[in-house]
């Protein structure tokens, strides 16, 4: 990296330094003034906001360093027609969301009891979410953008665990990682799958060299797998409605652009692998129409708001799985319009849902109606928005409906009756949310509540209406980002027509159906409620709760048996291992493995020694009183340590002896500690005989295999000194003289960095378990 | 109460222990920083400067430990020597070389104070000696002032009782199960 590239600010770079700075000003922000930090977030995703608005009048760039270069990782950056749409949904969307948190949340909090202070970590996790999803689609490396895509599941995890106080509220976080995290581990395979293949980790290249063989198909399906599961498709679409166990806001935000848009977006970004294999294409529509339907089938069924509209989310990714899975230019420019439409109507949709339950303090949709006089200008916005996911005229939506239709028709009436029907079921759940809150009578008195709860929802869905009557940044935006996914040019003609295309009808169509649904909703309701009975009792949530509740199970059994006593603490450790290197010995064909070697009149002090270090080790076993048991257990390390020096190895004698006696000093300061009584109960006392025979086979299983294998290492020919001679010489290279000292500190630094850190860890362990109390 | 009775008649200990704090955190940073040309290093060195400390603990009990700032904030040396060594290591990064390549690179000429030769390996085992030395003397002090304060509460309680001091038979044991 050269200092001019540092003068000129890469774009790429820039939005994620901003996007990424933002939870840590609000971080430190929320350590001096806990009261300012909402405004600190506003104005940090205002920044990042107009970061992403500003990459959109810069030529697309690339921000490339090396990263771990042996393993050919490089932090790689792009800012393509993809990265700017998702990252402006992102930073837009959040920006909108954290001006609506801005009031929300302390009133959450006053409701619940709970401190003002509690803010910080909503809005440091709220923008870590927002830096990570910024971070995920410039990445273009797949290791970074797994490190990434991790990043949004532990963000989520936080943000949906927000009231920690209730149990609701942790069991959904926990299953929303445990979804997404496992399914994410998936990603990460099919990540390796490709750099082994591929030789890269790099999209680009793995783009332009994978070829459509079975190997690079697994990878394309594992990935597709995380990517579905983030999304919340069929049949892992459970967690996404228990994840509104989170604050209103959060919900607006994983719905819309994060999280659940994630999942989209790695169908966008990984579609020039994926459109390689059709039957995973085939796989996507599949899914894609299951989701479309169950989702909204159970949405028709629900009475929560923020429930009807999760289970909508759900359908709407559907939509857009299944126009990935048409493929094609129309296929996929309507996929990435979906998705840019949505976030728009969702997003106002959820906080419309938030700000209702603040204003009547209802959550069910039998308990409200009639509020659009008392709330006209939240009437207006959520009907705007709700006209966009219906998709009326005049809207953004509408277009998003027609690019859906115009694909599914080109693909065939089968298709195109699917998808009719699909729009239909949103149509109906979408109509019902709006005129059941805002329409009919008035059985609740809302009170006020802050403009910023409705403002944010005014405004996008004035952007809804924008949206449809000035097409062009949107359009602009969409042929940039398909472009990237479909890796060809993409042209998007979207505008009003007065005639009978197909479109045109295939929406006519859906307005009617949804209508009849409407109206007739009595009727078909009882099978509804059955069919989502149904999906309850043998769905795949069941599966998820008994898969969970056996891994406790067993989990619980080896933990009870390990913890029980300090000997089968010991004997988990060592029995196991013993057993498994005795398979190993045994298995292993060395005819000539074990030699008897011999002895020469020098090495009489070497022998005494190590009869003297066996005499100790014999008496440990024999002695009863803990002092004489620990001074045996330190002879046996002193002579140790002697048979080093005899042997020459200066460095490692001063470590055995420094060692030796720090445990022996630390061993006579614990039985100063111990009462009297016990130690001497303990001596007087017995094992039982059962025990001490468990004891005794313990110990010979473990001893005999390190006996075996000890010896059989020593019985072969003496290894290459090659790696020896190499690090003799390249000692005085290394300004050294002690070679010890190089190789811990130098030649093999990067182990001694790993132990020095567990150090640490354990240290951080002991004093916060000494803190919390939990050893008390 | 067990640790009074034999630290009435530890004058030798105690004496011994004052005598050897000084001495072994100079042999512990010779032993560190004449590692690179002789025998020993940063761990070994970590462990010497420890054994100095904890004798003091073993000598005067766990208060004692917190007059004296070189243990009291030992805990504290162990982040700061992992900030150390993790720096050392990763800052070749920032040149685009691979982690942990040192500086002066190999043979070019060092810059010399005395034995004591100006290498990112030194500093690096310097973070060692840190880590290790924060965390023997950090463990042992944490789990001893927890000790003594329960003793303490549990004296404290019995006073408030108005109770006669109990034998040792009856006081509650805190063992593991």
């Amino acid at each position: 990296m050269d200092i001019n590239s540092l003068m000129q600010p890469n774009p790429a770079l820039v939005l994620l330094v901003v996007a990424l700075a933002a939870p840590l000003v609000v971080a430190l922000g929320g350590a001096w003034r806990s009261e300012l930090v909402g405004k600190v977030a506003i104005v940090m995703t205002g920044a990042a906001f107009a970061t992403a608005i500003w990459t959109c009048f810069v030529d697309d760039a690339t921000f490339d360093v090396a990263w771990a270069s042996t393993w050919d990782l490089r932090f790689t950056l792009v800012l393509d027609g993809l990265a700017r749409l998702y990252a402006l949904l992102a930073t837009g969307i959040g920006f909108f969301v954290v001006v609506y948190a801005f009031s929300y949340i302390p009133l959450h909090l006053h409701h619940d009891h709970r401190p003002l202070d509690e803010q910080t970590r909503f809005f440091g996790f709220l923008l870590l979410f927002m830096g990570a999803m910024v971070g995920l689609v410039m990445a273009q490396d797949m290791i970074l953008l797994f490190l990434f895509w991790d990043l949004t599941a532990i963000a989520s995890y936080f943000l949906i665990g927000y009231d920690r106080g209730e149990e609701e509220s942790r069991s959904s976080a926990m299953m929303a990682l445990l979804v997404t995290g496992i399914s994410a581990v998936l990603v990460m395979i099919g990540a390796v799958i490709l750099g082994n293949e591929l030789g890269t980790y790099n999209l680009g290249r793995i783009f332009s060299s994978a070829t459509p063989e079975r190997g690079i198909g697994i990878a394309a399906l594992l990935v597709t797998v995380g990517a579905l599961a983030k999304s919340a498709q069929v049949p892992l679409h459970f967690w996404l409605p228990r994840a509104m166990a989170a604050p209103t806001p959060v919900s607006a935000y994983l719905h819309s652009a994060a999280m659940v848009a994630a999942g989209v977006f790695l169908i966008g970004r990984m579609y020039p692998l994926i459109s390689l294999f059709d039957w995973l294409l085939d796989g996507l529509l599949v899914i894609g129409y299951a989701s479309l339907v169950v989702g909204g089938v159970l949405a028709l069924t629900r009475q929560v708001l923020k429930q009807v509209l999760a289970y909508s989310t759900i359908s709407q990714y559907g939509y857009v799985v299944v126009m990935f899975g048409l493929g094609g230019e129309k296929g996929v420019a309507g996929a990435t319009f979906y998705v840019l439409a949505h976030a728009l109507v969702k997003s106002a949709l959820f906080l419309t849902a938030g700000a209702v339950t603040e204003a009547t303090g209802k959550k069910h949709l039998a308990d409200l109606g009639g509020l659009w006089r008392r709330m006209p200008l939240l009437a207006f916005g959520s009907g705007l928005a709700a006209a966009g996911l219906i998709a009326l005229p005049l809207t953004i939506g509408f277009f998003k409906d027609e690019l859906f239709f115009a694909a599914a028709y080109e693909h065939g009436t089968g298709y195109a009756v699917l998808a009719v029907l699909g729009a239909s079921l949103t149509f109906t759940y979408i109509a019902r949310f709006w005129t059941t809150i805002f329409l009919g009578r008035e059985n609740v008195a809302p009170k006020a509540i802050p403009g910023t709860l409705v403002w944010p929802v005014v405004v996008l869905g004035v952007a809804t209406l924008i949206g449809g009557l000035w097409t062009a940044p949107a359009i602009w935006l969409v042929e940039h980002a398909a472009t990237v996914s479909a890796g060809m040019d993409v042209h998007l003609h979207i505008a009003y027509h007065l005639d009978t295309r197909p479109e045109n009808v295939m929406a006519v169509a859906t307005w009617l159906t949804g209508t009849a649904l409407l109206v007739s909703r009595p009727v078909w309701l009882p099978a509804a409620i059955a069919a989502a009975r149904l999906g309850e009792k043998l769905g795949p949530a069941r599966a998820y709760y008994e898969g969970l509740r056996l891994l406790n199970r067993v989990s619980d059994a080896i933990h009870t048996f390990e913890v029980r006593d300090l000997r089968s603490r010991v004997a988990t450790i060592l029995v196991p291992a013993g057993v498994l290197v005795g398979v190993a010995v045994i298995v292993t064909p060395n005819s000539d493995a074990f030699h008897v070697g011999s002895l020469a009149r020098s090495d009489i002090p070497l022998i005494t020694m190590i009869g003297a270090t066996l005499v100790s080790a014999l008496v440990v076993t024999i002695v009863r009183d803990h002092f004489r048991l620990a001074l045996s257990l330190s002879a046996v390390g002193f002579s140790l340590a002697v048979v080093y020096a005899l042997l020459g190895a200066a460095d490692v004698t001063l470590v055995a002896i420094v060692v030796e006696t720090i445990f022996s000093v630390l061993f006579m300061g614990m039985l100063a500690l111990m009462p009297r009584p016990i130690l001497r109960y303990e001596t007087a006392v017995r094992g039982a005989r059962r025990l001490v025979r468990r004891d005794v086979v313990m110990a010979v299983i473990a001893g005999a295999m390190a006996f075996f294998v000890v010896w059989g290492a020593l019985s072969q020919p003496a290894p290459s000194t090659e790696v020896i001679e190499a690090h003799q010489m390249l000692t005085p290279l290394a300004h050294g003289k002690d070679i010890v000292t190089v190789i811990l500190a130098d030649f093999r630094g990067f182990d001694t960095m790993g132990e020095i850190t567990v150090i640490a860890l354990t240290l951080l362990g002991i004093m916060s378990l000494l803190r919390s109390g939990r050893l008390r | 109460m067990p640790m009074a009775n034999y630290r009435r008649n530890a004058g030798m200990l105690q004496s011994a222990a004052r005598i050897l704090l000084v001495p072994s955190f100079v042999i512990a940073l010779a032993v560190m920083f004449k590692g690179y040309g002789d025998v020993g290093d940063g761990f070994s060195a970590g462990v010497i400067a420890a054994l100095g400390a904890l004798l003091q603990g073993l000598a005067f009990g766990a208060e004692e430990l917190d007059r004296i700032p070189v243990i009291r904030y030992a805990s504290i040396g162990t982040f700061v020597g992992l900030t150390i060594a993790l720096g050392t290591a990763f800052f070749p990064l920032l040149t685009g070389d691979p982690i942990l390549l040192h500086w002066p690179r190999a043979g070019e000429d060092v810059v010399h104070f005395g034995v004591l030769e100006f290498i990112t390996p030194v500093l690096f085992d310097v973070g060692v000696f840190l880590v290790v030395y924060g965390f023997c003397v950090g463990a042992v002090h944490a789990i001893a002032r927890e000790q003594e304060r329960q003793v303490r509460d549990r004296e404290r309680a019995r006073k408030a009782r108005g109770a006669e001091r109990p034998t040792l038979a009856e006081e509650p044991l805190e063992v593991a199960e």
